[in-house]
């Protein structure tokens, strides 16, 4: 029966209420632990067709008479366009069309940061394109830039009113501690690089507009353009099969989406808008840098009486303010804590979700802090912790839905107590040195979402919906999933997703929520075509329905008959049988969120302030895994891209005119495989009982949360130096070093006037 | 754009000039080609005319890094440094005289910001963002060389061979000045065939990177020991490869508010390099 229900969706950190319909059968959870092929390793279904170069991505689409467009980008930070002439880009050869401000909302006469889109062409080949675009004329009246996110906050240039919550009273926190620490963090720019850019082929046909986009969110990109174009969105098709890395930053159509699909309509052909991998560098979104003022204090026992965080993002022209202060309200148990953050609005490149926004970068600072608590104390730092552990969420009091962030720690001690041997493999500049974070973040998905699974007369399955998977292997986990609840083998299962004309609406791939949205729609899509073959066969061999199950490709019985499943589905003949599934409520006043910890080994040379990581340990908590090895490679790659994050990338600007001055991949510096070090992940797996039919959470976000912080911290243990801004450079890490040794050296003199006094 | 492959290097080296620019594995000389830093109408291809591979101490200017990196009969500083240049993939591509005449990294430079070395009258970097720049010989450009075979060749006192004259690796280059912004010697229609590089008694090659390869050097250190004499050379500390008379010197950089940190990295690589070479 459909049920209406008013239920919480959570993306990234932004909870709506709303209304939805689901039609689900309640179904009882597995099982903990490895089943028949749910928590066991799959390789991913699609790795050969990937590994061979067949499977298509947006970068492959090549239609009939397809154009190519380029776009006009402004030089500068802050300008007005005095006067603009395409007349020659028109005439150059191969030009179809142009577009100039006014002719999309997304093209503009007074860009506000380096690379916002003015103008585009499309031509025959993107060579034309782009020789074209170079005859435009236009002159510019170049305006001051406003840079400094600390001088907009004061200025009261902001994207949104600031950010502030509190709870208890912190003043009372402050002189109730008997320890308090003040720091300052910083955080800097860093661009996904998604390694197929962003791009978009648009063809319209018959009044339908098809979109061919490597994008995270189909249905999202569906609505956005049908909604700006003013279509209805049955007539928006939207297709991405494969998809080339997004992090967030392709969760909407983007500028190139509606400049390909307006010259695809002046031109009535199809329009590939691709960005080159400068423009990736300039205008597809960042993760923000932040400065962030943090105070923490304690009693002398490791209590925390009071945190507090004031924190400046530095979102650029448009985008939104994360939630960098979440860390803090949610980690600790502690009472008296204020956040405040300020979204300062800049003349710089806009951000855009990157792979737990927000968490990232206030993860650092919050874990910082506290080891930096945890030596004012004198305290091991996993033990300081454990002694603030949350049992509940104290935002709102609410109960978590599961939380076993004390098992991750329990299981973090082995690997802790090797800090001695590790610290003892100092030798002449290289000191060695181990840190360790904790994480939390959302990831438990929401409805609506929905799944078909189509049984045909040879008893092979296919899952249907307008899904995405954008290169996490979500393919395979719903496979694995249906394989599950059908009693089939892996190989029999295919998986048609991608399409929104194929198939049902699909959730969003951004906030860890593809796996928990979608995987109890696939199970309970499989669950009814399970049903289905159960009454078919009950008739067929006269036996009553609840004495039947589906397992190892056959029909059982309670009393030990057993029979190929191809005998009941071969009555189909053309027929097939069609399961309906859809993604139930979330737990009501229930907090679901993700947990872990991260152990970091370090080694930095002192004299010339290299570090070099060398091992880290993951061990997160997000409820049942579906398919451990995708799961561990979601670890790896949060932990790469963690330690890019914390040793090299950075995106630098002039700061006299806000140019981009990294737009290569020789100056923004993304880790090599000769950075990463080892990696361990473990999962705690253990199914959330009040989430879904599953009980699964996400891990597309989690394992880049807590990586800075631990390495930071590794590098405290190695070498008593606080680094407090990322990256942490050769020139960062030596700056650290000094201020260590003046301190010490500051300590030492102090000592020695409070020997001589008390002599 | 015209491609050509002439038959000798005088021929060669005679069609340059004019917009017509020698080609060798392109791997600096093409993307400058693609961002306008360099105009041309014709590619001069150097492939069949400069002479590739090691004999007896002679190199030729056509030999890739990954071939010099693994030939035996090199001294080690040149080996290392090789091996510490760019990627696999670059250094199978790029020859040691494309190397040594490679443009500077300055992202102010590669972005076509009208500075001084691009003919105009200050340095964007001076008072922007500077982290990769000089320490040494900066005080009109500030960018940093980025070969660090240069600074390998510097140390171990190598001789250049061109279609015109000998000189020795010191003398291609020099720092700009206000009448000729260049910063090496070299004539247009001048080309290096080959490269005479003598044998020291122990050398030795160190870099420090922004991350574990395929980075340009923050600071390299070469030093090479011929007998009593031990010769230092630096490469990412000033707009070309620096002779360093001895480590005190490095007391005497003029280091920019942000490659201070330079100085101190460079003293611990001089004192190792020093400190590794056996002594007799
Ligand atoms: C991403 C990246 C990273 C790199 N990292 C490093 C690094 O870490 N360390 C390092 O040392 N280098 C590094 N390099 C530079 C690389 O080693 C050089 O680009 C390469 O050696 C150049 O050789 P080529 O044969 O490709 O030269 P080309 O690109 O063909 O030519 C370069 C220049 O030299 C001229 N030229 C070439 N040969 C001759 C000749 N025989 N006579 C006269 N003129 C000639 C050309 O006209 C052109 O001006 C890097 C390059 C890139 C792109
Ligand atoms: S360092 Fe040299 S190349 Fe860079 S901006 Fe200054 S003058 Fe130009």
């Amino acid at each position: 029966m459909a049920r209406l229900i008013r239920t919480e969706k959570e993306v990234e950190g932004h909870y709506t209420e709303q209304w939805i319909v689901v039609d689900e059968d309640a179904l009882d959870q597995w099982p903990a632990g490895p089943l028949q092929t749910v928590g066991k390793p799959a390789p991913r279904v699609d790795g050969r067709e990937r590994a061979r170069g067949e499977a298509t991505y947006t970068a492959d689409i090549q239609l009939p008479g397809m154009l190519h467009a380029a776009v006009l980008r402004s030089p500068h930070a802050r300008a007005r366009v005095r006067s603009l002439s395409l007349s020659s880009v028109l005439a150059a050869p191969g030009v179809r069309a142009v577009l100039e401000p006014g002719d999309s909302h997304v093209l503009t006469d007074e860009p506000g940061y380096h690379g916002a889109a003015v103008a585009a062409v499309a031509a025959d080949t993107f060579a034309q394109a782009r020789a074209a675009l170079a005859q435009a004329a236009v002159e510019w009246e170049v305006l001051e830039p406003l840079l400094d996110p600390d001088q907009a906050v004061e200025k009261g240039s902001l994207v949104s009113e600031p950010n502030v919550s509190e709870r208890g009273a912190t003043e009372r926190g402050v002189s109730e501690a008997e320890a308090v620490v003040e720091a300052e963090y910083r955080t800097q720019t860093v661009l996904h690089n998604s390694l197929e850019t962003h791009q978009a082929v648009c063809v319209w046909e018959s009044g339908r507009l098809d979109v061919y986009i490597s994008t995270q969110f189909l249905w999202g990109v569906r609505a956005t353009v049908a909604e700006q174009l003013e279509l209805p969105p049955d007539k928006v098709r939207v297709v991405c099969n494969f998809m080339g890395g997004g992090f967030g930053s392709k969760n909407g159509p983007g500028e190139y989406t509606f400049i390909a699909a307006e010259l695809a309509r002046r031109t009535g052909r199809p329009v590939r808008c691709a960005l080159t991998r400068r423009e990736e560098n300039l205008a597809t979104g960042n993760r923000n840098s932040t400065i962030q003022r943090l105070t923490a204090g304690a009693r002398s026992d490791g209590t925390l009486t009071v945190l507090k965080g004031d924190y400046v993002n530095s979102v650029g022209f448009e985008g939104w303010s994360p939630s960098t202060g979440g860390p803090m309200e949610l980690l600790y148990a502690c009472e008296n804590v204020r956040v405040a953050e300020h979204g300062a609005k800049l003349n710089t490149p806009p951000n855009a979700a990157f792979r737990a926004p927000g968490f990232v970068e206030g993860t650092f600072g919050l874990e910082c802090l506290m080891d930096e608590l945890a030596a004012r104390l004198d305290l091991d730092p996993l033990e300081l912790r454990m002694r603030n552990y949350a049992d509940s969420d104290l935002v709102d009091g609410r109960p978590f839905s599961s939380k076993n962030l004390l098992e991750c720690y329990r299981r973090a001690q082995p690997h802790w107590a090797r800090r001695e041997e590790v610290r003892a493999r100092s030798q002449g500049p290289w000191k060695h040195g181990m840190g360790l974070a904790s994480q939390v973040w959302y990831g438990g998905g929401g409805p609506p979402s929905y799944a078909w699974v189509r049984v045909g007369s040879d008893g092979r399955v296919q899952v249907v919906t307008a899904m995405q998977d954008i290169g996490t292997g979500s393919r395979t986990a719903m496979a694995q999933i249906a394989a599950e609840e059908l009693g089939l083998s892996l190989d029999r299962i295919e998986v048609s997703l991608g399409d929104t004309s194929r198939g049902p609406f699909a959730s969003i791939s951004a906030g860890s929520s593809t796996i928990p949205s979608m995987g109890p729609a696939v199970r309970s899509a499989a669950a009814d075509a399970a049903r289905q073959i159960v009454e078919i066969a009950a008739q067929r061999y006269h036996l009553e329905e609840r004495v039947l199950s589906l397992r190892n490709g056959h029909i059982v019985s309670a009393d030990g008959g057993s029979w190929p499943i191809e005998e009941i589905t071969e009555l189909l003949g053309e027929g097939q049988i069609l399961g309906k599934g859809a993604r139930g409520p979330n737990p009501t006043g229930m907090r679901t969120l993700t947990f872990g910890v991260q152990l970091a080994e370090v080694a930095v040379d002192i004299e010339t302030g290299e570090v070099l990581v060398d091992r880290i340990v993951a061990i997160h908590d997000v409820g049942r895994v579906i398919n451990p090895l995708g799961a561990s490679s979601q670890v790896e790659g949060g932990i790469i891209q963690g330690i890019g994050h914390t040793l090299s990338e950075d995106r630098l600007l002039d700061p006299g005119t806000g140019t981009v001055l990294t737009q290569t991949l020789d100056a923004y510096k993304l880790p090599t495989i000769a950075d990463v070090p080892e990696i361990v992940a473990e999962f705690v797996d253990r199914p959330d009982e009040h989430l879904t039919n599953l009980g699964s959470k996400g891990l597309g976000e989690p394992p880049i949360i807590p990586t800075s912080a631990a390495i930071a911290n590794a590098i405290r243990d190695a070498t008593g130096a606080n680094v407090r801004s990322l990256p942490i450079t050769r020139e960062e890490m030596l700056r650290a070093l000094r201020a260590a040794r003046e301190r010490e050296g500051l300590e030492r003199t102090a000592e020695t006037v409070g020997e001589v006094r008390s002599a | 754009m015209k491609f050509v492959r002439p038959e000798s290097p005088e021929a060669a080296a005679s069609s340059l000039g004019n917009g017509s620019v020698a080609l060798a594995g392109g791997t600096d000389l093409v993307p400058m080609l693609r961002d306008g830093l360099v105009q041309a109408d014709e590619l001069v291809f150097l492939r069949d005319v400069v002479p590739r591979g090691v004999q007896s101490g002679r190199i030729g200017a056509g030999t890739t890094l990954a071939e010099l990196e693994v030939d035996p009969e090199l001294p080690q500083a040149l080996r290392e440094a090789c091996a510490a240049s760019a990627s696999p993939q670059l250094r199978s591509m790029g020859t040691i005289g494309g190397n040594l005449l490679q443009a500077t990294r300055c992202w102010y430079w590669r972005l076509r910001f009208p500075c001084y070395l691009h003919g105009g009258d200050r340095c964007h970097a001076r008072q922007g963002t500077h982290r990769e720049h000089a320490i040494f010989g900066n005080d009109r450009c500030a960018s940093a060389h980025p070969s660090d075979p240069a600074a390998a060749l510097l140390a171990l006192g190598a001789r250049l061979q061109t279609t015109r004259r000998e000189l020795p690796v010191a003398d291609l280059y020099r720092l700009p000045t206000e009448e000729n912004r260049n910063l090496t010697a070299l004539e247009r229609d001048e080309l290096i065939l080959e490269l005479d590089v003598p044998t020291p008694d122990a050398s030795v090659y160190l870099k420090a990177m922004d991350r574990r390869a395929w980075s340009f050097a923050l600071v390299g250190v070469a030093a090479a020991r011929f007998g009593a004499e031990t010769r230092l050379a630096l490469a990412g500390v000033a707009p070309v490869p620096w002779l360093l008379e001895n480590p005190s010197a490095l007391e005497q950089s003029t280091p920019l508010p942000g490659t201070a940190y330079k100085v101190e990295i460079a003293r611990a690589l001089v004192r190792r390099a020093l400190a590794s070479l056996p002594t007799t």
